[in-house]
């Protein structure tokens, strides 16, 4: 093999810590190497073509790149030599920044590092092998998971293009926390208005298919062909027949039910459709606070129901979709606040959460768009919110900003002045983060035109005074202590990753952060791609969002699976497992760990013998560290490429 | 062979494609400083790791290996790390009867995410290799002289 | 040995459904067994069963796929058996099982130091707790305690687990089951450079022979063993140290969770190398890690090929 190898400057970013002329000098050394050269950005345009000239004029069979991490450009370099007549996995690549230049400063030792790890990626090249993929047939349907407004985004752009779409949502209507939204910023237009056509276009979609109160159970298959066993929960209450009209609600003597979609502001009732705008429509019974459920007495919602579609003996059910993609719109929870000692740990009513404040403010809401306090019902004079609560603070783990809290206390200051002419809103913050678009201008007028009092600092102390609350804090700007009555104090809880989001990447097979949130492919080029084929993510599941950004990414996430879906035929990877048949002696050990079943026995003139299924083989490589006499070998990571590997570093 | 004398001793690290090579990058892109020592094997899969691998590289001289993949339930490929974990745990007591420190040879889990947790792993596995010095060495021919001849078999 | 009529007598019921029953003859000298392949209903006359069968006949049965095969075994062979069945090596309805309970079989090597330069071994007999060995015209008393194989003062199962015809009573293992590992803990005793330094030494007498590999039952790639393969190439052909070390550790590893202590590979080793120490120490990690034995149940799963999600034994490292 003629091998040619090129180490990249990377503009400073390598030069700065490794010599790369001495690495191409060092490399020119090792066995099979022809050609060696440094340049100052190898996956630029010259970049690339030098690496296609070298390749013609040297005729060079195999090409080492020293450069970035291949998570960054492996395929981008595979084309080019593609491009250049070579097959693509003939190419290796050394990781000289991540893994060199970027974590130590002394210029020998990295020197010295970056020339084994081209000495490895030389040696694992001579044994690389061309590879072809294989095409196989696509289902065409997409799933997403989630109905908030990302996920309706993606379910109708998807709908739109074509595409049969599965929309699974856990709670009984999709709307997600946008639903509880009174209005947006920096707009201050009303919430349901903008959302509620778009979930009547859901629900009234013909290529869309909705699973409300739903969740996924099972997840197996690959990119183009999953399976998914979705678990419907009973809602004692037959979906085909219910009307929506609501006259169980009105009846159900079960009326202390708690209520989610009101965030425990106000109860309802065990049967309840959990808001006006709902879709689907339908009424479901919470079995916790059903009497029938619960007691066996009651009954009331069967009698007077007049499609007669109560059922109190459903069960859950399960449904299998067969998709072809699949995207994550989970979501977010807030961050449980009661935790924080200094604001009452919710022993104060009148403390409330952000999205109780909402709820408040909303005109559907359970008091009417009226701002009261829960404890008295009285109407507030002074109003203090304190932001960042569970957001930039790593005494509760939660370091990260949730980036929109600063802009929805904005607009609840100012939609409190227009409630209550008379009341004064403070808010307590520590940076203002407005960097959207119109963002800025929009916190100056609740400071300007609605008179909210921006106070730069932190609540050390919230206690009762009387029938009011005394909010103690600090302002760091006039360097004083500041002591305030309060009738009413609203948290800007920060955003945590939703309840059971490790449990669903688990199931899909992708990665999640410390904190619960999904991890795109990569940061700046894949944000709605994940690292698993076929599944893709949309809005706050990946990290928390406002309302234009969980759009945009559900808008991004459904062109992903519309370009995915344009071709018939997928490519396989060939990177799969191969097994050399008269190795194999039939033992069966490889089927038994395969995790995906890819390896099935066959009859080779009476003998039993293992093949696999390359279509199904996703090239993880257990099959081969578990068969003693190597017979099954996954390529390109070949027991003899990972064996040279180890001898190219270690030969004492 | 390149090994800095007096400076670096030769530690070998397995990685899992989707984690922990992943974490090693993250590490890089937040520039947390790492000791050099270490030289990173990619594999797809924790469960790709044959135990076998890291008692050859032992047996070629290495004074360390490490092997890192995806936290248990994490896997990329469902279970590849769950096996892992059996065969690797095996390997970490067999270690000793053949006369390998325990030490020279660790397992871990780290994230994609985790570039901090990545610079403490590798600060701290080169610290303890460091501490039990170079490995005993088998006698006989350099494994160079051997490989080459191998190489030049096929 | 008392039973050896009541198993020729059982053997020769069974034969005409069977293409061959492997056991025990007399071999090359009355002190050496030697495997006995019976075919015809007058080569069972010849058949022996005692301290002298030291082969694991369960070796020859992979090679035999297809066959109606019968085979004698003691309790250690029977565990190959069984371990063979687990893994699908061989059909449960082409083996039949004879067993018998195995009171232990001589370590040859043992024999020959006890002897020493004897000269022509003429008869062997065992009596009581002592064999008993005419060579060179003198009468050898040697006390079974001092000439029995290692692996036999540790044996937890002298009787055939698994057997369609089990000849004579049922005895109950001579060790308690704590006692198993005892040699092993001794070697560990040792400072780790002196066994790294024992292992040197004891490899560079390794001559690449490939005995234990033959002998064992539970190499079962056969023609396609790592040792000899290039693709893989794990290993070269070389006189070193290095690669014949790497090869017992590759059989070790490839055993680990299978290995039923047969002790075939050090029998068979010409050079007495404790090989048997090596795959010891891997089952009784596995055993203290997975409450595990090798070829004990039939429908079990060895513990390297399955998994749980939650490892009650095996502590996450804390870094």
């Amino acid at each position: 093999m003629k091998i040619g190898v090129f180490v990249c400057h990377c503009g400073s970013n390598i030069e700065g810590t490794v010599d790369t002329a001495a690495v191409a000098a060092a490399a020119r050394e090792f066995p099979g190497v022809a050609f060696a050269t440094d340049t100052m950005y190898t996956c630029s345009e010259p970049g690339q073509e030098e690496i296609v000239t070298a390749i013609k004029e040297q005729q060079l069979d195999g090409v080492v790149v020293a450069s970035c991490t291949p998570r960054m450009h492996e395929q981008t370099f595979r084309r080019t030599v593609e491009r250049a007549g070579l097959n693509r996995y003939l190419f290796e690549m050394a990781n000289i920044r991540e893994h060199v230049s970027w974590i130590g400063k002394d210029r020998e030792a990295n020197t010295n590092k970056a020339i084994d790890l081209v000495r490895m990626s030389a040696a694992k090249l001579l044994h690389n092998r061309p590879l072809l993929s294989k095409k196989f047939e696509i289902n065409k349907r997409v799933l997403i998971i989630g109905g908030g407004v990302a996920g309706i985004q993606a379910a109708l752009d998807c709908a739109e293009g074509g595409l049969q779409v599965v929309l699974v949502e856990k709670t009984s209507s999709i709307g997600g926390k946008m639903a509880k939204l009174d209005k947006t910023f920096p707009t201050v237009d009303c919430s349901s208005c903008i959302l509620g056509p778009r979930m009547v276009d859901v629900a009234q979609h013909p290529n869309i298919t909705l699973h409300a109160y739903s969740e996924i159970d099972e997840v197996s298959g690959y990119v183009g062909n999953f399976e998914v066993k979705v678990k419907k929960k009973a809602t004692y209450v037959d979906w085909k027949k219910c009307t929506g009209c609501g006259v169980c609600m009105t009846k159900c003597p079960s009326r202390k039910a708690t209520d989610y979609f009101n965030e425990g502001i106000g109860k309802t009732t065990a049967i309840n459709i959990p808001f006006p705008q709902a879709i689907p429509k339908k009424a479901k019974i919470d079995a916790d606070f059903c009497m029938k459920l619960q007691k066996g007495k009651c009954g009331i919602c069967e009698k007077i129901c007049p499609t007669g579609c109560i059922d109190y003996s459903q069960q859950d059910e399960y449904v299998t979709e067969k998709v072809g993609a699949i995207i994550a719109a989970t979501g977010f929870d807030l961050f449980d606040w009661t935790v924080y000692g200094e604001y009452g740990a919710g022993r104060y009513p009148d403390v409330i959460t952000s999205l109780q404040y909402e709820r408040m403010l909303s005109a559907s809401g359970p008091t009417g768009g009226h701002i009261k306090r829960p404890s008295d019902g009285r109407e507030p004079k002074n109003v203090v919110f304190i932001q960042c609560v569970g957001s930039r603070d790593k005494s509760v783990g939660r370091p990260y900003c949730t980036g929109f809290c600063c802009m929805y206390t904005a607009k609840q200051a100012i939609l409190t002045k227009d409630h209550l002419p008379e009341s004064r809103s403070y808010v307590f913050y520590m940076d203002i983060r407005a960097t959207g678009k119109n963002y800025d201008e929009f916190t100056r007028r609740a400071m300007e035109e609605y008179d909210a009092k921006y106070i730069r600092g932190r609540v050390s102390m919230i206690y009762p005074k009387g029938d009011r609350l005394l909010v103690r804090g600090a302002d760091t700007l006039m360097g004083t202590q500041v002591e305030l009555d309060a009738d009413l104090v609203v948290l800007a809880v920060g955003a945590q990753a939703a309840a059971g989001a490790n449990q669903l990447a688990e199931k899909l097979r992708i990665s999640y952060d410390s904190y619960g949130f999904y991890m795109e492919g990569h940061p700046k080029l894949k944000p709605v791609e994940t690292n698993t084929a076929g599944v893709y993510l949309a809005g706050s599941c990946q990290g928390p969002k406002d309302i234009p950004s969980s759009v945009s990414q559900g808008s991004a996430a459904a062109a992903k699976v519309l370009g995915l879906f344009s071709k018939d035929k997928l490519e396989s990877d060939p990177q799969v497992s191969m097994v050399d048949i008269k190795r194999c002696i039939g033992c069966g050990k490889c089927m038994k760990t395969c995790p995906f079943g890819a390896i099935k026995e066959i009859d080779f003139r009476g003998m039993k013998k293992a093949e696999v299924i390359e279509t199904i083989c996703q090239g993880c490589g257990i099959c081969t560290s578990t068969c003693p006499q190597g017979a099954v070998q996954l390529q390109h990571f070949t027991d003899n490429q990972i064996l040279s590997e180890v001898n190219a570093l270690c030969q004492f | 062979m390149p090994v800095l004398k007096g400076k670096e001793l030769r530690i070998v690290g397995f990685l899992c494609n989707w984690c922990s090579y992943g974490g090693a990058d993250t590490a890089g892109v937040g520039r947390f400083t790492q000791p050099t020592d270490l030289r990173i094997i990619r594999v797809p899969c924790s469960g790709r790791i044959d135990p076998l691998f890291i008692i050859k590289t032992l047996m070629n001289g290495a004074d360390g290996v490490l092997v890192s993949g995806c936290h248990p339930r994490d896997c990329h490929y469902a279970e590849g790390n769950f096996y892992a974990r059996r065969r690797l745990e095996v390997l970490h007591r067999f270690l000793p009867i053949l006369g390998f420190e325990p030490g020279r040879f660790e397992y871990t889990w780290v994230s994609a995410s985790e570039g901090q947790r990545w610079q403490q792993v590798v600060t701290r596995f080169t610290e303890q290799i460091h501490k039990l010095g170079p490995a005993p060495k088998i006698a006989g021919p350099e494994a160079s002289k051997t490989l080459r001849q191998m190489e030049a078999a096929l | 040995m008392k039973y050896q009529q009541e198993l020729k007598d059982s053997i020769r019921k069974a034969l005409p459904d069977l293409d061959v029953v492997i056991a025990w003859s007399s071999g090359f000298d009355p002190l050496h067994a030697t495997p006995h392949f019976i075919r015809r209903d007058e080569d069972i006359d010849r058949l022996e069963i005692g301290p002298l069968c030291v082969h694991n006949l369960a070796t020859y049965l992979p090679g035999l796929r297809g066959k109606k095969v019968g085979i004698v075994v003691k309790g250690c062979d029977s565990r190959s058996v069984i371990e063979l069945l687990q893994e699908n090596l061989i059909k449960r309805e082409d083996v039949t099982i004879f067993g018998f309970p195995c009171t232990g079989v001589v370590d040859q090597t043992k024999v020959r130091k006890a002897l020493g330069n004897a000269g022509r071994v003429d008869f062997c007999q065992v009596a009581s707790q002592t064999l008993v060995v005419g060579a060179g015209g003198t009468e050898h008393k040697l006390r079974l305690s001092k000439v029995l194989a290692d692996k036999c003062f540790s044996c937890q199962y002298p009787n055939a687990l698994l057997a369609d015809h089990f000849v004579g009573e049922k005895i109950s293992p001579s060790v308690a089951e704590e006692e198993g590992y005892d040699d092993l803990a001794a070697f560990e005793n040792m400072p780790l450079d002196e066994r790294f330094a024992f292992w040197q030494k004891e490899m560079d007498r390794c001559i690449r022979c490939y005995a234990c590999r033959n002998a064992c039952p539970m190499c079962v790639c056969r023609d396609h063993c790592l040792a000899e393969s290039r693709d893989p190439h794990w290993l070269s052909q070389e006189d070193n140290v290095r690669d014949k070390w790497m090869f017992q550790l590759i059989h070790a590893y490839h055993l680990a969770g299978r290995c039923t202590e047969c002790g075939e590979c050090q029998r068979a080793c010409p050079m007495d190398i404790p090989l048997l120490l090596l795959k010891k120490k891997m089952n009784k990690e596995i055993k203290e890690l997975f409450q595990y034995e090798a070829g004990v149940d039939p429908a079990a799963t060895p513990p390297l090929l399955s998994f749980k999600m939650e490892e009650e034994n095996i502590k996450e490292r804390e870094w």
